[in-house]
């Protein structure tokens, strides 16, 4: 009697701690720092509040710049619906696509997720469409800017509403204080990309050892260099997809001339080592923060990010756009990051309304933008006074934007930017491999990702 | 009163019977049962090798598995032979990495923490102790930490390395970053790599020759002595022998750690430059969670289990030894 009673509460004891030690929910990041603008009073009203309380799960990736902005429209949006409480949890970024990849099998992810709209077809089958009565398609089309809507619609439907316009094309950042140590005119005025690596020349700074200590033009860490590399292909006309868009068309002259620019920069105007800068060494956000580079190819969301992580950076510096390859700017971008929603969610129609007043309202949507420093998707805010006023390399931007279209669903998007392009690209940089080698492999390996 | 002793005798000895058997109980159910939380994951692992599986689809109604995740048998398998794909040859890759890091590892960390080990085993027990704690200091240090440290280190403008270099009137290197640069035909970023990786490491084998150096009897060194032995002799013909059960054991440990390097790796190269230090692990962890496919990472998994595993046996079988002391 009593063994059965000792071995009755060891099991029961087992039991206990086993189910302690059931994966939790992170807290939420710490956020003492105090929020970001708040959206105006004037926001036009949304759908009528839901009595019942209703609490709510969200999950974003960590970045502090992007995260004061949710907390902000967070607490505007339970403001203005008191029986709502939204609560915000955030990730390490690699930590964070783990957390989808394990928690959407098990049922277990947030109620509203924020997700890179490039990724949606790969999750499509784990989200909640998006009703008609929220957005149609076509209202989505007309109030977003092409490229940040075209990676949430997957056959037909709607999966989620884009925040921002994830431009990787075109903007670089600038050190002025380096542009007034070398005697150049600041801002620059480029008429042509011949222009700014004429800069570029007078930037590089090289030591007794012969070795690059200060990058002229920085393009060759990852984003900047593909996407470089595939609107170089749209601007002389060509097109990386195949004409029915089933599969990838990379072996081409449009492709072989934008990659043979690419080696010019790097071996006659010499205005980078691929080898010391790329995105193992010498990443390009971190390196022109640390005053390694002159002209940083990367993204506008660079700029929150690099006032965020780097305060004590001395150099004055700024945000320009760079001339197109040839004839008109165009490029390909990302859906960018977005809001979406579970279709475990118990409440989809209240979260759905927060996605839309985060997303697709413009008076709310622009204090988001403005805390995160990103491009904004609807065409309304990014022409607005205060963009052009806090964020004016938008402004400066504007013609730009709508040059831009959906990079496409690729199969496997991560894979062909960054294990198959880049990777090939700067091995031609860096000569290893011959510009035909690298653009033989990057069609191969591009197309076997359909299989 | 002969009869009651015998009895007592009995009851005493089921006594404690009983209470070894309780003892047994306590401790086995919950290992058993904390054991068999980890033979699920390891049976899923096992299913998952056999699909096309993604976490990002819905696949069939049966824990995910068919439909959208189809079976696919051994074919991941197949591939991993001869498949022209991109991570069939990414795998190819990552597994003559490893090898080649596993067996450049531990000839070099043996070469380091045995003679080492003598050497510290031959001074005053005080400095001895001193010596010790010194040397494992690197084994307490956080893998990522070591691997940031060691990036400072190879930083090609502002690295201690490349300063020394400078002053020597060389010409830098890009340790990390450089595709082109090898020696025995190793890629230079690969050797950098294992550099690290050996500093980290060597001190928890050196504790370990220590304290096999420190059980031998004395005698076996004095009668080499007696018999004409020089040091250099004492060390390779009676010595050595002598360690062969401790050899064998830090050559299994070394070559199993070696084979799941990976931290060090990611922080340091993340693989690069042009895959040159992409290792199995850090495969298996960009295909099953950078890029969602967890059958065909399963697949990898399972194969460096049964890697590890030729290797251990092949080990035992070279170094065992059939007697003590």
């Amino acid at each position: 009697m009593k063994r059965t009673i000792c071995l009755s509460l060891l099991v029961v004891l087992l039991i206990l701690s086993v189910a302690a030690c059931r994966p939790t929910e992170p807290p939420p990041a710490p956020t003492d720092t105090p929020p970001a603008a708040q959206p105006t009073k004037e926001a036009p009203p949304t759908e009528p509040p839901v009595v019942e309380k209703v609490s709510l799960r969200m999950w974003a990736h960590q970045n502090e710049a992007f995260n004061q902005g949710y907390e902000a429209l967070i607490g505007a949006y339970e403001a203005e619906n008191p029986n709502v409480q939204i609560t915000l949890e955030t990730f390490e970024y690699d930590l964070y696509i783990q957390t989808l990849q394990t928690a959407m099998p098990a049922g277990e992810e947030a109620d509203i997720l924020q997700l890179f709209g490039s990724w949606t077809s790969e999750y499509a089958e784990r989200l909640a469409p998006a009703p008609e009565d929220v957005m149609s398609v076509a209202e989505a089309e007309d109030l977003f800017y092409a490229a940040p809507i075209g990676g949430f619609v997957v056959d037909g439907v709607l999966y989620g509403l884009p925040q921002e316009f994830n431009l990787e094309y075109g903007g670089v950042l600038v050190n002025k204080s380096k542009y007034d140590a070398a005697g150049l005119t600041f801002p620059p005025a480029w008429a042509t990309r011949d222009d700014m690596l004429n800069d570029a020349q007078a930037l590089v700074e090289i030591d007794d050892a012969g070795v690059m200590n200060v990058a002229g033009f920085h393009f060759t860490s990852s984003d900047p260099l593909a996407f470089d590399f595939l609107a170089g292909i749209r601007q002389r006309g060509g097109d990386y997809w195949t004409a029915d868009q089933t599969g990838f068309a990379f072996n081409t002259p449009e492709a072989k001339a934008t990659l043979e620019w690419m080696l010019s920069a790097v071996n006659e105007w010499k205005v980078v080592d691929p080898v010391l800068f790329n995105d193992e060494e010498n990443w390009v956000g971190d390196a022109f923060f640390e005053g390694r580079v002159g002209l940083g190819y990367i993204g506008t969301w660079a700029i929150a990010e690099g006032r965020v992580g780097y305060p004590d950076f001395e150099d004055e510096w700024d945000y320009a756009w760079l001339p197109s390859h040839e004839g008109s700017p165009l490029f390909v971008a990302d859906s960018g990051w977005g809001l979406v929603v579970s279709p475990n969610c118990d409440h989809k129609k209240v979260a759905w309304d927060f996605a839309k007043y985060a997303a697709a309202n413009p008076d709310s949507a622009l204090p988001w933008n403005l805390a995160s420093g990103t491009i904004p998707a609807i065409p309304e805010v990014a022409q607005s006074g205060e963009i052009a006023k806090e964020m004016p390399w938008v402004a400066a931007a504007l013609d730009l934007l709508p040059h831009g279209s959906y990079l496409g669903s690729m199969p496997d998007r991560d894979q062909v930017i960054y294990e198959i392009i880049y990777p090939h690209v700067l091995l031609a940089l860096q000569g290893v491999e011959t510009v035909d080698e690298a653009l033989e492999a990057i069609d191969a390996e591009a197309n076997a990702s359909f299989e | 009163m002969r009869q009651r002793t015998l009895s007592s005798a009995k009851r005493q000895r089921s006594g404690l019977e009983v209470a070894k058997g309780r003892f047994v109980l306590s401790v086995t159910i919950p290992a058993v049962l904390y054991a068999s939380i980890g033979l699920f994951t390891l049976g899923w692992a096992f299913v998952l090798m056999f699909f096309k599986y993604s976490p990002g689809r819905a696949g069939g109604p049966f824990l995910g598995l068919g439909g959208s995740n189809p079976f696919v048998g051994l074919k991941h398998f197949g591939d991993m032979i001869d498949g022209t794909s991109l991570q069939a040859r990414l795998f190819r890759t990552s597994l003559g990495n490893t090898l080649i890091f596993a067996f450049a590892v531990l000839p070099l960390n043996l070469a380091i923490t045995l003679p080492l080990a003598a050497l510290i085993e031959s001074v005053r027990s005080r400095l001895k102790t001193g010596y010790r704690a010194v040397y494992f200091l690197p084994v307490l240090t956080a893998s990522v930490g070591v691997a940031m440290m060691w990036g400072y280190l190879y930083d090609p403008q502002a690295g201690l390395f490349n300063a020394i270099i400078r002053q020597l009137g060389g010409t830098p290197i890009a340790w990390l970053s450089d595709p082109r640069a090898e020696v025995l035909g190793v890629s230079v970023s690969m050797w950098a790599v294992i550099g690290a990786y050996l500093w980290a490491d060597y001190g928890f084998n050196l504790v370990i020759f220590i304290a096999a150096l420190q059980s031998i009897p004395s005698t076996f060194r004095e009668a080499a002595v007696v018999d004409g032995a020089n040091a250099w002799q004492v060390f390779t013909r009676v010595t050595i022998p002598l360690l062969r059960p401790t050899i064998l054991f830090v050559c299994v440990m070394t070559m199993i750690s070696s084979f799941q390097v990976f931290d060090i790796i990611q922080v340091m190269t993340d693989g690069g430059p042009n895959n040159r230090t992409r290792v199995l692990v850090l495969d298996i962890y960009k295909n099953a969670f950078r890029y969602q496919r967890m059958g065909w990472a399963s697949a990898i998994a399972f194969v460096l289990v049964l890697i590890v595993m030729a290797i251990t046996i092949v080990q035992m079988r070279l170094l065992r030894t059939e007697w003590e002391y």
